[in-house]
């Protein structure tokens, strides 16, 4: 986990959900490049950000050392759906948010105070970023910006793209 | 205790009878030794023993230094430039993002901080006190040599016992811009161009590509300000703000404190241009 | 294993592919994730007509709580359950895995599957893995011939008796069963035995919190009560943390219409009207 460093977090709303991840690939100290797939759009409404060790994230499956997180929504009925897992594949299904990476306290600790439910699209997308952005913050092995995916059940699916927050 | 030496007061006559100090008795107390001689220890206690219970990977209880850093310091033919990251790291996370890593030691001595910050400090504070000393003995401030000097030997005595700590000593004396870098294993060198901590080898890659004798006071200062940005850049360890001192003849001024995501863009607005 | 392009056919099981690279990974410092567990408490007792399962509903990553409700009382069989202690990917996969063989059990013999039945096939699993399968169960069901509960230890041990705990809150609630325990209880008095039980897990032990889920079985009936009780309720929040909109810096927007699947096709025919002539 450490080796690279990643921060993702998916987090539901009022027909929508959202799933972000940050930018950074590193080798420990080492900032390699800053804009790194994390996140990868596995069908129609549906991606998966895969935190950990970077060779792993590029090849996956298997007991490699990765802890994804699922964001989607449901194929026929648009109910927001968010899941993570731990690297031997234990799925865990709560009903606000999901976090994986090298700061899950720091954000554990944001989404617990900035989540609420039945968030519109754009405070979904407001909150899930804040929350992000200041967890990577205190965290020396992810950060350089973030990627955020907002899915929204109006049929539409919006990309956004964030880097460096500004107080 | 200063006071006393330099009104010639014998040493031993002051010294308690309490507990064992971690000095031997034996050892003859010139300045440096003196000190450090106020350490009170108890009776048996080996340092290094003591702090591989804290350090070693097996232990619960982790103490992890701060190694993560950027410094440099650099002579150039109107003085010597400082500059330096602030970020202070436990592990991955950043414990801090305001460390003043520049020791103001004296209005013509600047040292800087890499290693241990309570080891940096400490020592650069007795040095702080050692060249007063000179100062009021000698009627004239101490060389930029003899008190990097003086850092070095005290380290020296220490040397194997868990010290860390990688400073650069830059000021102005008789001889014109100082600049000495003294680290915990004794060593101490002098150079034009210096740089210590994590991101060291991405500040030497700016600063080699950039450096000249003569640049302008202005060249050297922005020089200073790049190559600790590059190295915020691509160290995960270094990061926060960008402190710049200048040392001139009439001692070290202050120049900037510059957030390093201000420079981000600032720089990348360049780049456009 | 081989290093060819073409996928391996998936033959199920365990894969043991990473584990020297993994073992190297770790010898050069580089810490492995770590599993989610449950330091749990889960609980059962027989009362006089069936059996109550009892389990708390905290899931942890090391010192933090990954899920502050998550299910621990799996389904085995429609008169069968199993609470699961341990690391949560073990205690799910192995109660699924035998519940799919028990229900082509069931398929193959045409009768409601037995308690006995569970657990010796879960027993037997589990030997085989000499304990790395990190599981301990409590497994409960009524079936033709009475009500039954098992503890099932992850070496492949299992004990029936008529009131079982497991894992790290097991010392808490079986110390409120000794207190409380009698044989042919009423539902009511079964029920909230068990939920003592676990609630002195949560309260006591700190690998286990949150919830109470309880699972009542009887002869014809099962009712999975979740939660039962909510035994730390979060405070309300009273300010408003809410970002403005705009706060976040956008760089580079986009937005994608997402494909969509034709699910059904309806062709529809319709009179044509007559041409308006006037």
């Amino acid at each position: 986990m450490e080796y690279n460093g990643a921060a993702i977090i998916a987090m539901k709303g009022k027909n929508c959900v959202a799933i972000a991840a940050d930018r950074r690939f590193g080798v420990q100290a080492q900032t390699v490049g800053t804009n790194f797939q994390k996140i990868f759009e596995m069908g129609p409404r549906l991606f998966i950000g895969l935190p950990g060790l970077a060779t792993d994230v590029q090849t996956v499956f298997g007991p490699y050392f990765v802890e994804p997180v699922i964001a989607g929504l449901d194929p026929k009925t648009f109910e927001p759906f968010v899941a993570s897992m731990d690297l031997i594949g234990c799925p865990m299904v709560p009903d606000d948010f999901v976090v994986s990476g090298t700061c899950s306290e720091q954000m554990y600790g944001m989404c617990e105070s900035l989540w609420e439910p039945d968030l519109e699209p754009d405070d979904l997308f407001e909150t899930i970023s804040q929350a992000l952005l200041n967890a990577v913050d205190r965290d020396a092995v992810s950060g350089w910006g973030a990627v955020v995916y907002v899915m929204i059940s109006l049929k539409f699916l919006t990309k956004k793209k964030t880097r460096y927050k500004r107080h | 205790m200063a006071l006393a030496q330099v009104c010639g007061l014998n040493e031993f006559s002051l010294s308690s009878q309490g507990p064992k100090t971690f000095r031997d008795e034996s050892i003859s107390i010139d300045d440096a030794v003196f000190a450090s001689e106020n350490f009170t220890i108890p009776t048996q206690f080996d340092p290094v023993e003591n702090l591989k219970q804290f350090t070693s990977p097996e232990s619960d209880v982790k103490i992890q230094f701060d190694h993560g850093t950027t410094t440099l310091a650099f002579k150039f033919q109107n003085g010597v430039v400082v500059a330096v990251d602030s970020r202070a790291t436990a592990g991955p996370y950043i414990a801090s993002q305001t460390v003043k890593k520049v020791i103001e030691i004296n209005p013509y001595l600047l040292g800087t901080m890499a290693g241990g910050a309570a080891d940096c400090s400490y020592w650069e504070r007795v040095l702080a006190k050692q060249c007063r000393v000179y100062e009021l003995r000698n009627k004239e401030r101490i060389s930029v040599a003899a008190a990097s000097k003086l850092l070095a030997n005290i380290v020296y005595n220490y040397k194997g016992m868990g010290l860390s700590m990688g400073t650069m000593i830059c000021g102005w004396d008789k001889r014109g811009p100082g600049l000495y870098y003294v680290d915990s294993d004794g060593e101490r060198l002098t150079n034009n161009i210096f740089s210590v901590g994590s991101g060291s080898v991405y500040a030497y890659g700016v600063l080699d590509s950039g450096y000249r004798w003569d640049l302008t006071t202005e060249e050297a200062l922005d020089l200073g300000q790049r190559a600790i940005y590059h190295a915020t850049h691509r160290d995960a360890y270094s990061g926060g703000v960008v402190n710049l001192y200048h040392m001139k003849e009439t001692g070290w001024e202050f120049i900037s404190r510059t957030d390093v995501l201000d420079l981000h863009y600032k720089y990348q607005d360049e780049k456009k241009k | 294993m081989a290093a060819t392009l073409a996928a391996e056919p998936i033959t199920g099981g365990f894969s043991f592919e990473n584990c020297r690279r993994n073992a190297s990974l770790e010898k050069m410092g580089i810490k492995p994730p770590t599993a989610y567990k449950t330091g749990t408490t889960i609980a059962g007792v027989v009362f006089k007509d069936g059996v109550v399962l009892g389990a708390d509903t905290r899931a942890t990553e090391d010192t933090v709580v990954a899920d502050k409700n998550c299910s621990k009382i799996h389904y085995i069989a429609p008169n069968i359950y199993c609470c699961g202690a341990g690391t949560a990917a073990d205690t799910e996969m192995t109660t699924n895995m035998i519940s799919s063989q028990i229900e082509l059990h069931r398929l193959n013999t045409g009768r409601t599957p037995r308690v006995c039945t569970a657990n010796r096939l879960l027993k037997q699993f589990l030997f085989r893995y000499h304990g790395y399968i990190s599981a301990a169960l409590v497994l409960g069901g009524v079936d033709t011939t009475g009500s039954y509960l098992y503890s099932i230890h992850p070496h492949g041990s299992t004990d029936k008796l008529p009131y079982v705990t497991m894992g790290s809150g097991s010392l808490a609630a079986m110390a409120v069963f000794e207190d409380g325990f009698k044989a042919e209880m009423e539902k009511e008095k079964a029920m909230k035995l068990v939920r003592d039980a676990i609630a002195a897990g949560i309260f006591n032990d700190l690998g286990s919190g949150s919830n109470v889920d309880l699972c009542i079985i009887t002869k014809d009936k099962v009712e999975y009560l979740r939660p039962y009780d909510e035994a730390n309720l979060k405070g309300v929040r009273q300010g408003n943390y809410r970002y403005k909109k705009g706060t976040t810096a956008v760089l580079k927007k986009e937005v994608v219409k997402s494909m969509f699947e034709v699910v059904k096709t309806q062709v529809k025919t319709t009179k044509p009207e007559s041409m308006d002539t006037t």
